[in-house]
């Protein structure tokens, strides 16, 4: 049996008295698009930072591509593409600039790093180069930080909420890398709000509630082909009344609105 | 009007400057800055307001004096605020207030509302105020003429200060404009010492300097406040005419808008820049690094005017040190101590202020530094050899010209003693640095191009390495001379060697304490902190 690509065991993190993830376990299988749902402050960025070495658990264990994963693992680091929620761009630089330290960083020798670099500004449409990433618009910053993520062709790719602000162009585009991506074994992990994109560019999908506690994890591949997700003896057609049932994100009618 | 909502704003402005008192930091800052104020309220409302009250009228010269006083006031409120950044803080945009129902008159008002009620210009109120109240005491001139005189003074020199401000924005915007700037800051503080002799020469010019001096807003305030009869209204006329018209010029650089930057069309894409070969030296892995914090601040206004001018401030710091260099004066120890002052700040006045929160202008991209498949502490030891390198370019250039142009004759011990101070200063500063960027970090604003962007401790380090290397060499030349002489040459080299030892050590355990902080550093630099 293939070694999972993600493996999470009994992941805390407590900020004081505050607990964003609580034990939380959950395996993401290699070649497969995984889902992170949650509602706002439910732990998914936490979550992402823990997986990706932004943030150190409080306890808990991380594995990825099969090794012990932690915030000194630079072997790991190589392997994976993150795209933080923040995107964590360095504003006074160009788009080019900005990738070509990346793949510098990643270990990427010259040649490939131009390549690259001019492939993925030309591929995403970021080939206005008098501007700085700070005058960008926020879906251009996007597309930077997607291109910083996938540059160095990682094997593990995670994305927070990766569409959130692109143009419909720019994702189909990036679905359609997601999916030839996992078609060569390699894996995606990401967080979206979007469930109707969940549903068409996933396979699994795990969901978590405040604070960051695991309430399901399924196929929702099932669901192209006319069939139902189950969760506690009920079955549902879509994930958005399966979401709604698990989350009990239920809101007050304004009668003046 | 809508005063209610001007009001409501003005009140949001107060409860969010005390939200800030919430954490621990600002209940500290809060203290500090209480207890500050209250001292300086106390000291300057009996030296600027009783003091000069009681002098001006003992001496018959009230009016001058009220006037000399208030210049002062004016014109500290005037620096403070521009070169400082204080009191200026945009706490609402244009933008900002185009969001609530309001017209554009209203959000002017609203907007400078909120700025004349900062607490850095509610004490230069109280410091009008104290003057006109001290002069009123001791029986010179009417509490009412007074008042209005404060309360016109006051708003003038907001005003004023919003109008030298946005000038200075709009020149710094441009290309070359910082270094312009500091260049005429620099300029205008060698005007006393230029100013002096030529004014002996000429009384005819003090004379008509007094006379342009009679008709500006101080001067003319402290008429109104010392006199009761029409020379008092006439004074209340002139600061209004200013005020109007420095209102009218606000308004009209308000609506000028300020030119973008020229955008070049498609510029060149360079692979390998100067940075890049630069950086090169530090070998593959750490390279990059130190390319990218290069290109990062050099693209900085602030550090693009500060660091080029940092040999021509040397050289002004050179010039006004001398000049104070007999005995009795200040820097009465003789010419050597002031040259080690002199080389000890060229080893950190380039780079100090932003190798003490080396973080503090990335914001959201500190996070990409935790990503990227190296020690996470790889960019805070990259970003100090950078800093390190930059300062350091500067001593060899700063000795060559001390050789040749110096004002004293110097042979090798002396050199080695001076490029000694450089060196030690260099690498005990920029060690202390490594602990100030991740003890006392401060989110700044990498557009800006003046202001205060430093947390306390920051400027603890800061201001405190300047005072030590003013009064240091000062302090030894009085307690020990020899040790300052070429007789002891060999000292400075040696504790540049021990500078370095705290400098590798230093890198060492801060990347440890790093490591620790880093997600308390990120919280902080994405503004969650």
């Amino acid at each position: 049996m293939a070694m999972d690509a993600i493996r999470i065991s009994n992941l805390a993190k407590r900020y004081g008295n505050v607990t964003a993830v609580e034990d939380l376990s959950l395996e993401v299988r290699p070649g497969r698009i995984f889902g992170f749902l949650g509602p706002n402050g439910s732990g998914k960025s936490t979550t992402i930072g823990c997986l990706t070495g932004l943030l150190d658990p409080t306890s808990g264990k991380v594995e990825i591509l099969g090794q012990k994963f932690d915030s000194e693992n630079a072997a790991i680091k190589r392997r994976i593409g993150v795209m933080p929620e923040t995107l964590g761009l360095f504003d006074p630089l160009y788009a080019h600039e900005f990738l070509a330290f990346v793949a510098r960083m990643f270990g990427l020798d010259e040649a490939t790093t131009r390549k690259r670099v001019s492939e993925l500004l030309d591929a995403l449409e970021l080939t206005d180069s008098s501007k700085t990433l700070a005058e960008y618009s926020t879906g251009m910053r996007k597309r930077v930080a997607f291109a910083a993520a996938v540059i160095h062709s990682p094997e593990v790719l995670f994305l927070d909420e990766p569409f959130e602000s692109i143009d419909p162009a720019g994702v189909a585009l990036m679905k359609q890398w997601l999916r030839r991506f996992t078609d060569q074994g390699r894996t995606v992990f990401m967080t979206t709000h979007v469930l109707e994109t969940v549903e068409r560019v996933c396979h699994d999908v795990a969901i978590i509630t405040k604070p960051g506690k695991l309430v399901w994890q399924g196929d929702v591949t099932v669901l192209a082909t006319d069939g139902k997700l189950q969760c506690n003896g009920q079955e549902f057609d879509a994930l958005e009344p399966l979401f709604l049932h698990l989350t009990g994100e239920r809101y007050k009618d304004l009668d003046w609105l | 009007m809508d005063l209610e909502l001007i009001g409501n704003l003005i009140r949001l402005r107060y409860k969010l400057l005390w939200a800030n008192t919430r954490t621990r930091n600002g209940k500290i800052a809060l203290f500090f800055a209480g207890y500050l104020l209250l001292v300086m309220v106390i000291s300057l409302l009996a030296a600027g307001g009783v003091g000069a009250g009681m002098v001006a009228i003992r001496s018959g010269h009230g009016t001058v004096m009220a006037g000399a006083v208030l210049t002062g006031i004016f014109a500290q409120g005037l620096l403070a605020s521009v070169i400082l950044g204080f009191g200026m803080t945009a706490i609402f945009s244009e933008t900002e207030l185009r969001r609530y129902p309001l017209r554009a008159a209203e959000r002017r008002v609203t907007r400078h509302f909120i700025g004349m009620a900062d607490p850095f210009w509610i004490l230069f109120f109280v410091l009008d105020l104290g003057t006109a109240f001290g002069l009123y005491l001791f029986g010179a001139g009417g509490l009412g003429y007074g008042f209005l005189a404060v309360l016109l003074l006051f708003a003038c020199n907001y005003i004023a200060a919003r109008v030298l401000a946005m000038l200075v924005e709009r020149l710094t915007s441009r290309k070359f404009g910082s270094m312009i700037m500091l260049g005429a800051v620099v300029c205008l503080g060698m005007v006393p010492a230029m100013m002096e002799p030529v004014l002996k020469k000429n009384p005819a010019l003090v004379a008509g300097l007094k006379h342009a001096w009679q008709i500006t807003p101080p001067a003319a305030a402290g008429v109104a406040m010392t006199r009761v009869d029409l020379a008092a209204l006439q004074a209340l006329g002139v600061i209004l005419v200013w005020t109007v018209a420095l209102f009218a010029l606000l308004a009209a650089l308000e609506r000028w808008p300020q030119k973008p930057a020229a955008v070049a069309q498609n510029i060149k894409v360079v692979w390998e820049d100067r940075m890049d070969r630069m950086a090169a030296v530090y070998g593959p892995k750490t390279g990059p690094l130190v390319a990218h914090w290069l290109r990062f601040y050099w693209r900085n206004n602030r550090f693009r005017t500060i660091y080029p001018l940092s040999l021509p401030l040397a050289a002004f710091l050179l010039f006004f040190l001398s000049r104070q260099t007999h005995a009795g004066r200040p820097f009465g120890g003789g010419p050597v101590p002031v040259a080690l002052t002199v080389f000890g700040i060229i080893g950190f006045v380039g780079t100090g202020q932003f190798a003490v929160n080396q973080f503090g202008y990335v914001g959201g991209g500190f996070r990409r530094f935790l990503l990227l498949p190296t020690d996470p502490a790889a960019a805070l030891r990259a970003g100090s050899y950078m800093f390190v390198s930059l300062s350091g370019a500067l001593i060899i250039p700063a000795a060559v010209l001390w050789s040749l142009f110096g004002p004293i004759p110097s042979d090798a011990r002396m050199l080695a003693m001076l490029v000694g101070c450089s060196l030690a200063s260099l690498f005990l500063f920029h060690g202390v640095a490594l602990w100030t960027s991740l003890l006392g970090p401060r989110r700044g604003h990498y557009k800006q191009a003046f202001g205060n962007d430093l947390s306390f401790a920051g400027n603890v380090v800061v201001i405190g390495g300047m005072l030590t290397l003013l009064f240091g060499p000062q302090i030894l030349a009085k307690v020990w001379p020899a040790a300052i002489s070429t007789a002891y040459w060999f000292a400075p080299p040696l504790l540049a060697l021990v500078a370095v030892a705290f400098y590798v050590a230093s890198l060492r355990y801060a990347s440890t304490l790093f490591r620790a902080r880093r997600e308390r550093l990120m919280a902080l630099l994405e503004g969650k902190g």
